[in-house]
């Protein structure tokens, strides 16, 4: 009975989940290969260059998850009402982006057999403790922040009051935690300064980071939206997106100041025109992923179009990715050897972000994530509070 | 958090005109900790050959831990595997670590080295021979070095005397003992007679990034502090606020629904 149940529900799955299910089980099936034979055999990871393109992915999406406790914070803290709707589908992106650092983080680590020291014997002065922590104890909260959606259809729909009453100081510690690490993520590299390249090498690696996770979160949202607009026909309002789209050449015009600002005092602008590959990679990053969108969400006829907010959230995106590949990878001067990812290197990365699409679509499928009513919020919203920005209550 | 530094208690002197490339003390290091020779925790580090014929030249040095007096590597790891004990000694703790490789980055002289090929790796670096020192006996290759390059001793002896050498042998040293002030002074001392870059030593600067590290991780929690409170106020301001608003509204409404009754 429940069988049949279960096989008619699978019949009725889409092709490309199953598409999906075979990425992410290839790659799953390669890295319990990697490690059962070490990362010797598979991985082209040396003494030189001992962090590969696993940890560049984890930076960068890291980042890209940023846009859960930009959200967060706008909506629950600033309490700008109208974004409410975009709250669910972030905080699941968020939550996933963050599952998939985890798996490829226990996949990098030598030792993954005793990752709980991580717990059991902090360094406080390292920075990749304040990361780890942080992320454990922010990843726990964005479960805590995504739980309603999954229990309110469920037996446990009593917990959602109880949910709901903590949720103000549990996002107010969570804003602080992502504050905390995407910040981190940049210190990591302050110590490393005989080999970071001085383009990207700075004391304030982590602000730069930061602000950037800021514009990625960002334009994370927007883009998302966009392509759920178009995939399943549910989205934000396009005034919603302006809305959060007309932050963006603010933070990125912050951003590019700092940048500027900081090799001009380290009097390293002629870093800027010596040429080769550095400063090609420098300029690419800062005038596709900064300088172009400033001009375009500039532009109302921008920030009112799904097609061109996806177009400008998607250079952005770029920009902040080529950056983390770029502070943990091509701007690292490791002594002679240039580092290439091994075939299973990239197969486990692709497995993973696989297994992470699938989830985010069978949740998507099951549970009311674009769905904006239920029964505590309606609760809660008895006595409507009208919004500080004018836009009505009712659209929260 | 005062960080102390203090001066190390053992020092090695490396001295690169007597180092013949004979590789004795990698063997020994490698006997004496019980490892393969790919993962000895020494290597030769060399000039390449130099000169026009005849005259062709090539300079090596054995090439292990500094053990710095603020050693990067214990301020970056994780898990605080990698440690400077009182004796100067950068101890590593192979029962800890989670192998996140971070001290490979984070090291300035690129040391600590992997078990790339074990299932379940360690960190490859060198412990002074910590355990026989404990009993009253020099490093492993301190001791097997057959020409003496590499001598062991007390830190303040060994820094007299790569002094003592430069000044009695002009002409034969470059004049720069290396360690002496490099990444905040450390516990391996060089000399020799072709600058250092050419033997491919990294130019390290004089204070530890591990000094700039602590700046900002030990400012972190302040921060988070901060961030709590202000983030905290700015929620209750705004709520407070809009409720005002809401309740000012419904007075309005109020009023104007009285004077409608009138
Ligand atoms: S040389 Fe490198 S590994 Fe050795 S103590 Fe200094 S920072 Fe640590
Ligand atoms: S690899 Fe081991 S010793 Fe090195 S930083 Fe990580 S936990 Fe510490
Ligand atoms: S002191 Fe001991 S561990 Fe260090 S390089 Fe010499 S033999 Fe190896």
């Amino acid at each position: 009975m429940i069988l049949r149940r279960v096989i008619a529900e699978l019949r009725a799955m889409p092709k490309f989940i199953y598409v999906l299910a075979a990425i992410a089980a290839f790659g799953i099936g390669v890295g319990l290969y990697r490690m059962a034979v070490g990362l010797g055999p598979t991985t082209n990871l040396t003494d030189e260059s001992p962090w590969g393109i696993w940890i560049s992915f984890d930076l960068a999406t890291v980042a890209l998850s940023g846009g859960a406790f930009t959200l967060a914070a706008l909506v629950y803290v600033f309490q700008f009402d109208s974004l409410h709707a975009a709250v669910r589908p972030t905080v699941l992106a968020g939550l996933l982006g963050y599952s998939s650092v985890l798996v490829i983080l226990l996949f990098d680590l030598g030792r993954w057999d005793r990752f709980y020291n991580v717990f059991l014997h902090p360094n406080f002065s390292s920075a990749l403790l304040e990361v780890s922590w942080c992320i454990a104890a922010y990843s726990t909260i964005l479960i805590y922040e995504f739980s309603p959606v999954l229990l309110q259809n469920s037996r446990l729909k009593w917990l959602l009051p109880t949910i709901k009453k903590y949720l103000i100081p549990l996002v107010i510690v969570g804003v602080t935690l992502s504050t905390m690490h995407q910040s981190s993520l940049g210190t990591l590299f302050v110590i490393m300064s005989p080999r970071v390249h001085p383009l990207w090498y700075s004391m304030l690696l982590p602000v730069f980071f930061l602000v950037s996770s800021l514009a990625a979160g960002i334009s994370m949202v927007i883009a998302g939206a966009t392509v759920s607009y178009w995939l399943f026909g549910r989205s934000l309002k396009i005034k919603t997106l302006s809305q959060l789209s007309w932050f963006l050449p603010w933070i990125l015009g912050f951003y590019l100041v700092l940048k500027f600002g900081e090799l001009i005092i380290a009097n390293e602008l002629d870093l800027l025109t010596e040429g080769g590959r550095y400063t090609a990679l420098f300029w690419t990053e800062l005038i596709i992923g900064a300088a172009i969108p400033i001009m375009l969400f500039a532009m109302k006829q921008v920030r009112t179009s799904r097609a061109a907010s996806l177009f400008g959230a998607s250079l952005v995106l770029g920009g902040v990715i080529l950056n983390r590949f770029d502070v943990t990878w091509f701007g690292m001067k490791a002594s002679g050897a240039s580092y290439t990812p091994h075939w299973m290197e990239v197969a486990l990365l692709v497995g993973v972000l696989s297994g992470v699409v699938l989830v985010y679509s069978l949740i998507a499928r099951y549970f009311p994530v674009y769905e904006e009513t239920y029964a505590v919020e309606r609760a809660a919203k008895a006595a409507p509070a009208p919004a500080l920005d004018g836009a009505r209550p009712a659209e929260a | 958090m005062a960080h102390e530094i203090t001066a190390p208690h053992y020092g090695f002197l490396i001295d690169a005109s007597l180092c013949i490339d004979c590789r004795t003390c990698m063997v020994s290091c490698s006997v004496e900790n019980n490892v393969s020779m790919d993962t000895t925790r020494i290597w030769i580090e060399e000039t390449g050959v130099t000169g026009t014929f005849p005259d062709l030249k090539r300079y090596t040095v054995p090439y292990h831990c500094m053990h710095c007096v603020d050693p990067s590597c214990a301020s970056a790891c994780t898990v605080g595997a990698l440690h400077r004990n009182e004796e100067g000694i950068v101890t590593y703790d192979k029962d800890i670590c989670i192998g996140c490789r971070y001290c490979m980055y984070a090291c300035p002289f690129e040391v600590p080295n992997y078990e790339w090929e074990a299932t379940l790796p360690l960190v490859v670096k060198c412990d002074m021979c910590a355990a026989r020192l404990d009993e009253g006996q020099q490093p492993a290759c301190a001791t097997t070095c057959p020409t003496g390059a590499i001598r062991f001793g007390l830190y303040e002896d060994m820094l007299a005397e790569a002094h003592r050498m430069i000044n009695e042998n002009p002409g034969k040293y470059v004049n720069h003992v290396y360690g002496e002030e490099e990444n905040g002074g450390t516990a391996t001392l060089y000399i020799s007679p072709v600058p250092f870059e050419e033997l491919g030593f990294p130019i390290a600067g004089t204070s530890s990034p591990a000094y700039s590290n602590r700046l900002v991780t030990e400012g972190t929690p302040l921060v988070a502090g901060a961030m709590l409170v202000g983030l905290s106020g700015a929620y209750l301001t705004i709520k407070h606020l809009k409720e005002e608003a809401a309740a000012e509204r419904r007075e309005a409404e109020h009023a104007h629904a009285g004077e409608d009754h009138e």
